[in-house]
């Protein structure tokens, strides 16, 4: 475990991962280096003007209880001070961002004093690469209110020998559901999101950034889309104590206009048997919300999540 | 669900005397730079003519709009004031989207049944073509700022933060906020949902041009409408139009469905300016003045359904306020002799009466024992409903109250049986509010 005095400052470590990116490429298996990061104290309470700006962005309504996506972004520094490091063997520029499970335990409240960690673990196959879960968590008082696995896939490199292998089952038949709102992303919703999450990351921020990585446009950012279907259900409906979890398919183009289903679990009709709880793809949850995005007037797949009280 | 209705507590009746409203004029035509305190105010002081209440202190007057400017905060009392009715009549504004007229109609026979007044006046106006444009956040912001920075340094740093794009003025939309659908699209995923066809909604827009129009020939609105800037008719009525002329307009809405869109600007309301309004009392105080009474206003019911994640679709909460209603007044379809089903869209209407006569859904949704029931088409919308008269949101209320009022006293004089009409008006927000209108 490593200790940081405090969090480190997001494009210091960015100017960091592009530099460093670019060194970075398949030779050999990957091995995640076995470092955890820890800032033992981290005081919330100068956060309510981000908290704001966060809340306003996303359509969370005004509160004082923090939300998982503003503990994804609060703990993301520090996750990614785990990606730039030299011996951390993939490019920060360039991995896709494949799946995000969140839960959170207890209520984050604004003005605690929270410990937040995090590290790198699980690099197993991918069909096209490697994939690997960055986890952060945040403690108050040293017990964990909130735990986040993102799931990422360095493209062309090799996992570990003996880790599982990919998962080569075909991709379930989907078609898109009624729509049950319709989200108009305009070109600067990366940049806004960018603004408020600190993730700057240049295919979201900039059309000519999205062409060097061989997107046409700038995209949005995945979480950006999975924390608004987030303050869409909203802190009535998700519980104090709540998981949720996203998994993304094709990159949401920008501008573009995104249609959404957000739907009660309950009102789905149960796909064969009953599903295990929780999980980000094929199954329903047993309660809560099923959320599914896709372009809008086309069968373009964006994203599907759940959000479920716990 | 409780399935037993409470018991009604006697209370006196509130009776319709008449209704008045200006003609429905599409947005942009005739009445441009028309604000809704002039409609309003028409519309009252056509009411007061028609019924002779020229200094007259009314219990209350109640109405609204719906796009309302935040400088009207008083539109009601203003146009009051703007009258020939006595400036002691109290008023204030109501606002429930599209149901706004009718639940203004609601909150004052509540009072007249209660005896805490004996007349009133419900209504409401709205306007596209004059709507208020609002600026946008980061302007109004930084407006906000410089009107509380106390130093003109700090104003000036405050209106610094505008940048061009925040110049841009946001126009008003029927987009509901949490969903960012407008209500066209909203009621074509509705329609989807229950397979409602195209040539089903173009009969129905047929039949509301034909109704109207005939209705307009036979003098109903004779005593029921007031000329106004010129106008002397509804002008988005098409008495020539064809189910041809329909079949061939293109789809206006649910594009992006995977189902083939099937609502069009035929068969969906244009958005329309109009004021209208309705005068109501206790029996004793139209028998005192001796006014005539059309009918009474029995009972009303409002209902909200879950439509942000698409449980039920945005307009069909009138499809639960009925059977509450009608068990209320332990009545059934059957009993009534006309549906006043406001038009949004015509496949509002068909997906409510689909809904009503689908067995699983009445179970499941509804809480009844089966299927609630077929609406005789006969008595639908006879005298031709929104399609074709047009909708400014809140004058719908009262331009519907005043037909059903007129529609079962002509009735009852023909047949000498009561007769009972039913009122319904969906509403933005998921929101609807239904009545009953009984012969005297």
């Amino acid at each position: 475990m490593t200790e940081l005095a405090g969090l480190p400052k997001l494009g210091r470590l960015f100017t960091k991962g592009v530099a460093g990116s670019a060194g970075k490429r398949p030779r050999g298996e990957v091995r995640l280096p076995e470092v955890s990061y820890r800032v033992a104290r981290v005081d919330t309470a100068g956060e309510a003007a981000h908290l704001a700006a966060y809340q306003e962005l996303l359509g969370e309504p005004s509160s004082d209880v923090l939300p998982a996506g503003f503990l994804h972004v609060l703990a993301f520094p520090l996750a990614t001070a785990v990606m730039v490091r030299g011996d951390f063997p993939l490019p920060l520029l360039g991995m896709v961002h494949l799946r995000n499970v969140a839960r959170v335990l207890r209520p984050v409240r604004l003005g605690e004093t929270v410990e937040v960690r995090a590290w790198a673990q699980d690099a197993r196959a991918h069909r096209r690469g490697v994939q690997v879960d960055l986890v952060a968590e945040v403690l108050v008082d040293g017990d964990l209110a909130y735990q986040g696995v993102s799931t990422y896939l360095a493209k062309g490199f090799r996992a570990p020998d003996g880790a599982a292998p990919a998962d080569e089952s075909p991709r379930e038949e989907w078609t898109a559901p009624l729509p049950t709102a319709r989200w108009k992303l305009g070109s600067g919703t990366g940049r806004a999101y960018g603004a408020v999450s600190g993730d700057q990351n240049p295919i979201h921020t900039s059309n000519l950034g999205a062409k060097a990585f061989g997107f046409p446009r700038a995209i949005a950012h995945g979480m950006y889309t999975a924390a608004r279907a987030l303050a869409e259900v909203g802190p009535a409906r998700r519980g104090e104590a709540y998981e949720w979890t996203v998994e993304f398919f094709r990159p949401v183009l920008l501008p573009s206009t995104v249609d959404v289903a957000i739907r009660n679990a309950a009102d789905l009709v149960p796909a064969g048997s009953a599903g295990s709880a929780g999980s980000a793809g094929g199954n329903e949850p047993a309660g809560g919300f099923v959320y599914d995005g896709w372009r809008s007037g086309k069968g373009t797949r964006h994203f599907r999540g759940t959000i479920r009280p716990l | 669900m409780s399935t037993t209705p409470a018991p009604v507590p006697s209370t006196r009746e509130a009776v319709i005397i008449g209704g008045n409203r200006i003609p429905f004029s599409r947005a942009g035509k005739k009445y441009v730079r028309t604000s809704n305190q002039d409609m309003f105010t028409a519309a009252l002081e056509g009411l007061v003519a028609r019924f002779g209440l020229q200094g007259e202190r009314l219990g209350e007057v109640v109405g609204g709009a719906v796009l309302k400017h935040s400088k009207n905060f008083n539109l009601i009392r203003e146009s009051v004031l703007g009258s020939s009715l006595s400036p002691t009549t109290p008023a204030y504004d109501v606002q429930q989207a599209c149901a706004t007229g009718l639940e203004a109609a609601i909150a004052v026979t509540n009072k007249i049944k209660l005896g805490q007044i004996e007349s009133a006046i419900a209504g409401g106006t709205d306007t596209v073509s004059d709507a208020p444009i609002v600026v946008s956040d980061r302007l109004r912001a930084a407006l906000l700022d410089a009107n509380h920075a106390k130093t003109t340094g700090a104003k000036i740093k405050a209106l610094l933060q505008v940048r061009p794009k925040d110049l841009a003025p946001a126009t008003p939309s029927t987009g509901e906020p949490r969903t960012h659908l407008s209500m066209g699209e909203h009621q074509a995923i509705t329609t989807a949902k229950w397979g409602i066809t195209r040539e089903a909604q173009d009969e129905i827009a047929y039949n509301s041009h034909q109704n109207l129009a005939r209705a307009w020939e036979a003098g109903f609105f004779d005593d029921l409408v007031t000329p106004f800037k010129g106008l002397t008719r509804d002008d988005n009525l098409r008495p020539d139009t064809s189910p041809e002329k329909l079949a061939k307009l293109k789809p206006a809405f649910g594009m992006k469905l995977p189902d083939t869109a099937t609502m069009t600007a035929g068969n969906s309301t244009p958005l329309t300016d109009g004021a209208s309004a309705v005068l109501f009392a206790s029996r004793a105080w139209a028998e005192e003045r001796e006014l005539p009474i059309l009918a009474k206003f029995v009972d009303a019911e409002t209902a909200a359904v879950d439509f942000v994640h698409g449980h039920e679709g945005l307009l069909m909460a009138p499809v639960a306020a009925v059977p509450r209603l009608l068990a209320r007044n332990g009545l059934t379809l059957d009993d009534i002799d006309f549906f006043e089903i406001h038009e949004a869209f015509a496949s509002t209407v068909l997906t409510t009466l689909a809904a009503w006569e689908d067995e699983e859904y009445c179970r499941t949704e509804l809480g009844l024992d089966g299927a609630f029931g077929k609406v005789d088409r006969s008595k639908l919308n006879v005298n031709g409903s929104s399609l074709a008269a047009g909708h400014p949101f809140a004058a719908t209320g009262g331009r519907i109250i005043a037909t059903a009022a007129k529609l079962v006293a002509a009735k009852a004089a023909e047949t000498g049986q009561p007769a009972r009409a039913l009122i319904s008006v969906c509403a933005a927000g998921g929101l609807g509010a239904v009545a009953l209108v009984e012969s005297v």
